[in-house]
């Protein structure tokens, strides 16, 4: 189980392991999405370490704003 | 001049020594990025990178900054490498009035040696990597995306090649942003209201002609790959998708296959943006991939994009430019000079003209405002008289510290539409606009004292000619 980073959830998932064995980890959030490799900073891998202003919360992400908007059906 | 394929490109940037490889080992991240960055503040005329020992990963070849020079630039369109930026400009606008050059049409490409159509793992199969720290993943920024009108499929124009980012958030899902303003969103839209998926095909690592003729802000039914042809002085090859209706560059290295899920939002972003600011994160349309095909060992071509002036501000200037200042010619044919709009993708244009009558170069400025591209972008219009070269900026500061007078010439026009990613809109999406008119006043618009302007003394230009010897 890991800990995203940007939204804090523990639901996130291992995509793909490195070709060279112990290398990195590829980890997906499926609740923000977020997407992070383990060899990275811990200023992007920490969720102590992430930077505020990227914060996200799981609560905001059903109200984010549809780009473009979804059209009436005809 | 066509280039066979990507590689044959980089092919050429290496034999013109613009093409710089990495062996030593680099980690994906911050590396990669890091390496991009510092490479575009190193000035404009820098080679691409192509980096092959990459941590982790046994076998990734990743291309970066392909077309992130002038030089580079010059040698996708074919022209010696040093040649000036104003003279790249004339050359493509004199191609781009050789539009439209049919396509070539061919039945399989190299891409067709290796097929996946299971199990999908987009993360496996590509060296994806973080661009910019708050980025919310791994992004493709560097490819094309191919889709079809709906309403009118057997118009060949309206098939849309465009270059847009897309976020993978899922082994065989990646989020894209459809800004309004280009075609991508009126294909969505089209399927949406019938409730359907719309089919499309994503290529990475092409030629750069397809890429510059992509990321072109042509009419809505002109076609990318006969605008390809024009500007590589023969017809472009293509070959058709598998999946869908759609045709593919030949040369590509990877193709996706896939469909946008009608009437799905999913969180996307944020992403360090072309406009030197992130994105923001908001609920964007989603494509599921269902078939990928490949060269054999292929080349992951990406895009580092941030604060100006990086890659995507040279793949983007000179093709920005043109059509402007066709759509301005078509208007004004024996005034309009020449067109820079190379600043944050013509969000800043600059406009050299004749004038015809006082207040001539006001209207200008508001018709550059009402081109298609104007319309999300040219949010601030500088007009400038002929002798001013658009693309010398000293000269056009002097032009606006000398013919501009705050309070005749500085128009502003209110509530007008803006690409929504510009972070100055309020709300975004909507700006006002402003035409700054730094041409001399002709009459009856009879300001200033302009009557004594400076000339050169005489012999000049044979002094040019005999310094240069000297000089080399």
């Amino acid at each position: 189980m890991h800990i995203c980073p940007r939204c804090e959830s523990n639901r996130s998932e291992v995509v793909t392991r490195s070709p060279v064995k112990g290398a990195w980890e590829v980890l997906l959030c499926p609740v923000c999405l977020f997407t992070w490799r383990t060899s990275e900073p811990d200023s992007i891998t920490d969720p102590a370490k992430y930077k505020s202003a990227f914060k996200v919360n799981p609560q905001d992400i059903p109200n984010a704003a549809h780009v473009p908007p979804i059209p009436e059906r005809i | 001049m066509a280039y066979k394929d990507f590689r044959d490109f980089l092919h050429t940037l290496e034999k013109e020594g613009q093409l710089l490889t990495i062996s030593d080992e680099v980690k994906p991240e911050p590396d990669l990025a890091a390496a991009n960055r510092a490479l575009n503040n190193l000035g404009d005329k820098t080679p691409a990178l192509f980096f092959n020992n990459i941590y982790g990963y046994t076998n990734a070849r990743i291309a970066m900054n392909v077309m992130g020079s002038w030089p580079n630039h010059a040698l996708m369109m074919g022209m010696p490498k040093n040649t000036p930026l104003k003279e790249q400009f004339f050359e493509f606008a004199r191609r781009y009035e050789q539009f439209p050059v049919p396509v070539k049409r061919e039945e399989t490409a190299p891409f067709h040696e290796v097929e996946i159509t299971e199990d999908i793992n987009l993360f496996d199969i590509l060296p994806l990597f973080r661009l910019n720290q708050g980025d919310g993943g791994f992004y493709l920024d560097k490819a094309i995306l191919v889709s079809r009108d709906l309403d009118d499929p057997d118009t060949y124009g309206k098939q849309n090649v465009g270059l847009y980012r897309m976020q993978v958030k899922g082994k065989n899902r990646l989020g894209i942003q459809p800004v309004p303003q280009h075609d991508i969103a009126i294909h969505i839209r089209q399927a949406e209201e019938r409730g359907e998926n719309l089919k499309v095909a994503i290529a990475l690592g092409c030629e750069p002609v397809i890429t510059t003729a992509a990321s072109t802000p042509l009419l809505y039914d002109q076609s990318e790959y006969e605008m390809a042809g024009a500007i590589q002085g023969e017809p472009y090859r293509v070959v058709k998708a598998k999946d869908a209706d759609l045709d593919l560059p030949w040369g590509a290295e990877v193709i996706l296959e896939g469909e946008v899920l009608a009437g799905e939002r999913e969180y996307e972003g944020p992403f360090g943006e072309f406009t030197g600011h992130y994105s923001g994160g908001r609920a964007m349309p989603v494509i599921q991939i269902n078939r990928v095909y490949h060269r054999k060992q292929p080349i992951f071509e990406h895009l580092y994009i941030g604060m100006p002036w990086t890659e995507t501000d040279y793949m983007i200037g000179v093709n920005t430019s043109v059509p402007l200042f066709q759509q301005l010619k078509d208007a004004f044919p024996n005034e309009i000079v020449a067109v820079n709009a190379m600043y944050t993708h013509g969000l800043v244009a600059i406009i050299s003209t004749k004038t015809r009558y006082g207040g001539f170069a006001k209207a200008v400025g508001m018709r550059a405002l009402t081109t298609p591209h104007g319309l999300g972008y040219c949010k601030l219009v500088i007009v400038v008289d002929e002798e001013v070269d658009p693309f010398n900026l000293p000269q056009v500061m002097w032009a606006l510290s000398t013919k501009l007078h705050p309070k005749h010439d500085a128009v502003i026009v209110p509530g007008l539409s803006i690409l929504p990613l510009d972070p100055g809109s309020d709300p975004a999406g909507m700006t006002h606009k402003m035409i700054l008119d730094a041409t001399t006043p002709v009459a009856p618009d009879i300001r200033g004292h302009y009557s004594q302007s400076l000339d050169s003394p005489l012999g000049v230009a044979e002094w040019e000619k005999k310094l240069s010897r000297m000089l080399r």
